[in-house]
């Protein structure tokens, strides 16, 4: 008998691993060029290597929320369009506009519609799902786009994949990449890199949990700082990061 | 009117001791064809909030105060303020003092406000309140929903302080919440949700505030202008936000927003520096938006 801590997991071998595949940071979608504001702090001394676990924790209960309700409610809205046989395109356009209303930052916005499409293409690469299709033309010519999270939720739920792991996947593999982001932007080693995304997995998995109850017209954020950092990235001297 | 309590030696409003109130305050501006001026062509107020009479500035332009009499928000109640200007009209809005959101009473339901900002066709509200200055134990919702026409414009800013400073209560509110909605020709341009429960989630977090203390955001909207105007009114916004920089003291950023305006967002370690950055940045913006100078309110008090 499995364990409650198993049970919510896929018991699907090629489900677990298509979802490994998905949030690998290897998929060819460009994750690694964004800071998402991260390098104009570092580069302000706005952020530290000290300060990373706290600030983390804080990137994950706002920024990590919202993009989790977000992501989550893409994967249902999949998931309906699947029951149905109907994908509910006036329901995907009105996600990623609010959500696109929610990112300040023009570079920020842009660098995670960037990352939705080449998502949902990278997915596209892979088989043929003609939900993400369809999803992929609804947005043609939009000017929001389509945003990383609602993008990865969707093809988790195209793919029969399962909600709750989808969406600790997505959280780990950003988290993931702003931690990588640090790396190139502090001096943060490797093993230190590391034991940092280890100790954020209960956060992760708390945000994540939290985002179930959680709709995109009551999910919040609050992170002026990075904001701030966002915004200003494009007025940084020299620069890693598209943003 | 204020008493003092004996027992902890803190000033109160008195008010703390009325019931709740719903109060709404709803003010329709004209532009009058014939003089070019705005005018206040109708307006339902509802104590504790007031508007005395509308100002007219030389730009033609209708100034209103926004009194709330009663000093402040009290656990309870319930505010709503709406603003329709008409085509063409052109009006500017200010508060007469800092919002204070009193410490409610333990019973007592959260102080919500409501804005219902509407703007047709090629008019302008100018929305500059002063601070809001949450209490100790205050609980407030703040909903705004700001609607624009085409050629419809729209300056407005929100400033967010710790607390009383002077009584060294720095972030000791429960709850403050904020939600705004900006739709320009039908499409939501800007959205924006926070809710900061200092004590469930430290604001000093290097995420949130840091070592900042004081949060403002101001709006910059035209409906209409192509997206490369609005990139070059971004850059030249942008030299007047790092002009009022000032790491370790205020920190200002600008951008686009995702279509017909811009965003400036600012923190500051004291709210003495907050107005001087939104007036520069206003004045810039007025001046590529409109061609005309930014005219700073009068106060009545």
């Amino acid at each position: 008998m499995p364990n409650a801590a198993h049970s919510h997991l896929s018991p699907d071998p090629l489900a677990r691993l298509r979802l490994l595949h998905l949030a690998d940071s290897a998929l060819p979608i460009g994750a690694l060029a964004h800071s998402f504001g991260i390098e104009t702090l570092a580069a302000e001394g706005l952020l530290s290597v000290a300060d990373l676990p706290e600030f983390f924790r804080g990137y994950l209960e706002e920024a990590g929320m919202i993009e989790a309700v977000f992501c989550r409610a893409a994967f249902r809205l999949a998931c309906s369009g699947r029951a149905r046989g109907e994908f509910a395109v006036a329901v995907w356009r009105e996600l990623n506009e609010r959500l696109n209303a929610f990112k300040a930052a023009r570079e920020a916005r842009a660098g995670s519609a960037t990352l939705g499409r080449n998502f949902i293409l990278a997915v596209l690469a892979l088989g043929n799902f003609p939900l993400l299709r369809e999803a992929l033309e609804a947005m043609r010519g939009s000017a929001s786009g389509i945003h990383h999270g609602p993008a990865f939720g969707l093809a988790g739920g195209a793919l029969d994949l399962e909600e709750d792991s989808v969406v600790l996947a997505y959280l780990h593999q950003s988290m993931a990449g702003a931690v990588s982001a640090c790396q190139r932007l502090l001096p943060l080693g490797q093993t230190e890199a590391t034991r940092i995304l280890w100790d954020l997995k209960p956060a992760i998995a708390a945000t994540a949990a939290a985002s179930a109850a959680c709709e995109p017209s009551d999910a919040c954020c609050f992170m002026p700082l990075l904001d701030v950092g966002a915004m200003e990235h494009p007025a940084l001297r020299t620069r890693l990061f598209v943003s | 009117m204020i008493v003092a309590r004996p027992a902890e030696q803190e000033v109160v409003p008195v008010t703390l001791l009325a019931s709740p109130v719903e109060a709404s305050l709803s003010l329709d501006f004209a532009r009058d064809a014939r003089s070019g001026r705005t005018v206040l062509a109708a307006s339902a107020q509802q104590p504790p909030l007031r508007v005395v009479r509308a100002f007219t500035l030389p730009d033609g332009a209708a100034l209103v105060h926004l009194h709330n009499v009663s000093g402040g928000l009290l656990g309870g109640d319930r505010l709503s303020l709406s603003v329709n200007a008409g085509a063409g009209a052109n009006v500017q809005l200010t508060t007469t003092g800092a919002t204070r959101i009193y410490r409610p009473r333990a019973d007592a339901a959260e102080t919500t406000q409501s804005n219902e900002i509407r703007i047709a066709r090629n008019a302008l509200v100018e929305y500059l309140p002063d601070a809001i200055i949450p209490f100790a134990g205050a609980r407030f919702l703040q909903r705004t929903s700001v609607t624009l026409e085409p050629g419809a414009g729209l300056f407005w800013w929100e400033i967010l302080a710790p607390g009383r400073e002077a009584r060294e209560e720095v972030f000791e509110y429960e709850r403050v919440e904020m939600k705004t909605e900006i739709a320009a020709d039908g499409r939501l341009i800007a959205a924006e949700h926070i809710r900061l429960e200092p004590r469930i989630r430290s604001l000093t977090s290097p995420a949130r505030l840091g070592a900042y203390r004081y949060w403002a955001t101001f709006y910059i909207c035209r409906a209409g202008l192509a997206a490369g105007e609005w990139l070059a009114a971004e850059g030249a916004l942008r030299e007047v936000a790092r002009e009022w920089t000032r790491p370790g003291e205020t920190l200002w950023g600008i951008s686009t927003l995702a279509s017909d305006g811009l965003i400036a967002r600012g923190l500051a370690l004291h709210g003495r520096d907050v107005l001087p950055g939104l007036h520069a940045l206003w004045r810039t913006a007025k001046l590529l938006l409109y061609d005309r100078e930014a005219i700073p309110p009068r106060k009545v008090n």
